[in-house]
């Protein structure tokens, strides 16, 4: 394919606000990721809060959309000058010419999970205050984000578990190839809530103590919140979106085919899209989750292609598992992995689990890196691989 | 945008089929309400029938019509579901749950995601090309048309479309008032097909105002987002030149041309 420039991109989670956060975080191996503290879900595990969404407004005339959500929506897109890159691409092209799309697993249902906690006692109705177009719904942010940004191009939310806001970047591209939109707003939102919490619990995928991914001693993911995007124009760019690849596992619903074999279609077919070769890929940001069985099944994906010559880690140490979010955060990660020329190690894993066949950076180094490829698999099978580049 | 359509399902409360739709939307038939039985799609395995919601089976054996209807093997199609709130009755369970003893069935979180419908397709079908999973609020039906065209056109590939509705229990259905299930789905290829129903041109416009629903549809249906497939669909039963205009925001629509 064409690549596409990205001209500007922010993400925002646990690590803390904006690209220079993470950066620092992921230069310092320092992880975002606390013991939980939420009063409302007093589980015995680790969770990435990110602290400054506690005191996020929202501005008067969106005032309809509030929720965790979308706070975590706004406090993202006013970081490192986004909202000011898509005003110069609105004046350039149009507010009708630029799409937006976003991924999300959960929206702002915590909304409604608080709404089901306020129900009337008699009649079992809803708070009269509720609203759930505007929260709980998946496209609420896409909506809310269009609004804050002045867009009015084709928008659309994703919503393929934890690979949403990988696939967004997949759908911006056929958009602005066939001419639908010249730019796009691609990135997604996700924030902590209940359903998620507990319910990754009732499966017995979260780890009691904080996520180790690829460790020999892995016992499961942490759970973090995010929001970040990035912004997707026709032509040339420093950094570039390069390929991509979708593949459904068609084997189980919420556990990834043992051999990765899903995950191994898409990284194959993300490279044909960017016309590269396996070497030339000098860094592979892994999915990397931390449950037994996603590194396993990823890892030997991995070097299934790869064998043992392309450095790997996963930064879900740092972050936790943004879940819908996962995608632009790992996007992000990429992007200033091959602006800095830094690769990032695994700042919470300390012996490799040998199984995992692939080539585990533990920790962070400078070095080249012109070629990065970014993993985001999800429940139903759902695997997307992204590719991004140095521009000439 | 030129895309040809393969193949339709259609199920709905009065409407068991594309041929039953067809009567009604050509104005042959008077639509008569009728109560839809519980759909079983017979591609699903039975460990998976057990565990899917009722979603899912509504979406897929709206799928399985549609496949009935082309000679495109299954597996080569990638697949782009759509719906303004897939997980619904989940969502109302969970919610319940987690608002009383937390007990979170896992089967349940797992049903929950807005993909499980195209997650338990390709399973089903051993379908393993790309899946996409749409939401758009009330727009979701022209959002997931967009997504599918733009699929076909791009990769070259027949995609799968489904957009579905499913009825939510109370009190979620006082915010978000689905009563009664419709679904449709599309088999859409990319180029000209000597099989095909009819080929659409597709072009994103600036809206002209509200666009009305179909005269002899239930009102009950226009909280369904898939429901404003209908007039999508009335171009296939008349000539070349006939046309739909489908909402995508509140600034635009999707105007679908038969060629």
């Amino acid at each position: 394919m064409q690549s596409l420039a990205v001209l500007s991109y922010t993400t925002t989670s646990a690590a803390g606000p904006g690209k220079a956060a993470i950066a620092r975080a992921l230069r310092e191996e320092r992880t975002g990721l606390a013991p939980n503290d939420l009063a409302w879900a007093p589980l015995d595990c680790w969770i990435g809060r990110i602290d400054a969404l506690e005191s996020v407004v929202l501005p008067e005339r969106l005032r309809a959309f509030d929720c965790r959500n979308n706070r975590l929506a706004l406090l993202a897109l006013e970081q490192d000058g986004f909202i000011e890159a898509v005003a110069a691409a609105r004046a350039r092209h149009g507010a009708g010419r630029i799409g937006v799309f976003l991924g999300t697993s959960t929206s702002g249902i915590l909304s409604t999970e608080l709404a089901y906690q306020g129900r009337d006692p008699v009649t079992g109705k809803l708070p009269a205050a509720f609203r759930y177009d505007t929260t709980h719904n998946l496209d609420a942010t896409t909506e809310f984000v269009r609004g804050v940004l002045g867009l009015t191009g084709p928008a659309m939310t994703i919503s393929t578990a934890c690979s949403s806001s990988a696939k967004v970047f997949c759908l911006a591209e056929r958009f602005i190839r066939l001419g639908l939109v010249d730019a796009a707003v691609v990135g997604g939102v996700d924030s902590l809530c209940h359903t998620t919490l507990y319910g990754f619990t009732s499966l017995q995928l979260v780890a009691p103590d904080i996520c180790r991914p690829y460790d020999t001693a892995r016992r499961g993911l942490t759970i973090g919140e995010a929001g970040g995007f990035a912004l997707l124009e026709r032509g040339a760019g420093a950094l570039q979106f390069m390929g991509y690849g979708e593949t459904s596992d068609a084997y189980h619903m919420s556990t990834p085919h043992p051999d990765g074999d899903g995950a191994r279609r898409a990284m194959l077919e993300a490279l044909a899209r960017a016309s590269l070769a396996t070497g030339e890929i000098d860094y592979i940001n892994l999915h990397g989750t931390a449950t037994p069985a996603n590194d396993l099944a990823e890892g030997r994906a991995v070097h299934a292609i790869f064998g043992t010559g392309t450095p790997c880690s996963s930064t879900k140490g740092i972050t936790g598992h943004t879940l819908g979010a996962a995608g632009i955060t790992e996007a992000a990660v990429a992007l200033l992995s091959i602006e800095h020329d830094f690769l990032p190690g695994c700042s919470t894993t300390r012996e490799v689990d040998p199984a995992t066949q692939c080539a585990i950076a533990l920790r962070g180094e400078a070095r080249k890196l012109r070629h990065v490829m970014s993993n985001s698999f999800g429940f139903g099978g759902n695997n997307c691989a992204l590719v991004f580049g140095k521009g000439a | 945008m030129r895309v040809a359509i393969e193949a339709v399902g259609v199920i709905a409360p009065g409407l068991r089929d594309w041929e039953s739709a067809r009567a009604v939307l050509a104005g042959r038939e008077a639509f008569a309400a009728a109560p839809l039985a519980p759909c079983m799609p017979a591609s699903l395995p039975p460990p998976e029938r057990r565990r899917s919601s009722p979603t899912v089976r509504l979406a897929i054996a709206t799928a399985e019509q549609a496949l009935g209807r082309t000679a495109l093997p299954a597996p080569g199609m990638s697949l782009v579901f759509s719906s303004s709130e897939a997980a619904g009755v989940i969502t109302h369970q969970l919610c319940e749950v987690l608002a009383g003893s937390r007990d979170v069935s896992p089967t349940q979180f797992s049903n929950s995601v807005h993909n499980a419908p195209s997650g338990y397709y390709s399973i089903a079908m051993n379908a393993k090309l790309g899946a996409t999973s749409v939401c758009h609020g009330p727009w979701s039906f022209a959002a997931g048309l967009l997504a599918a065209a733009v699929q076909a056109l791009c990769d070259g590939t027949p995609v799968l479309y489904v957009c579905y509705d499913s009825p939510l229990p109370a009190p979620l259905c006082e915010v978000m008032p689905v009563v009664e299930p419709t679904a449709i789905a599309l088999v859409i290829a990319p180029g000209p097909s000597a099989a095909a129903i009819a080929t659409w041109d597709l072009e994103v416009a600036a809206t002209e105002g509200e666009v009305a629903w179909p005269h002899w549809m239930p009102p009950a249906w226009q909280a369904n987002a898939s429901a404003r497939a209908f007039d999508a669909l009335a171009t296939l039963c008349g000539d070349g030149g006939v046309s739909a205009v489908l909402p995508l925001s509140p600034e635009l629509n999707v105007r679908v041309a038969r060629c």
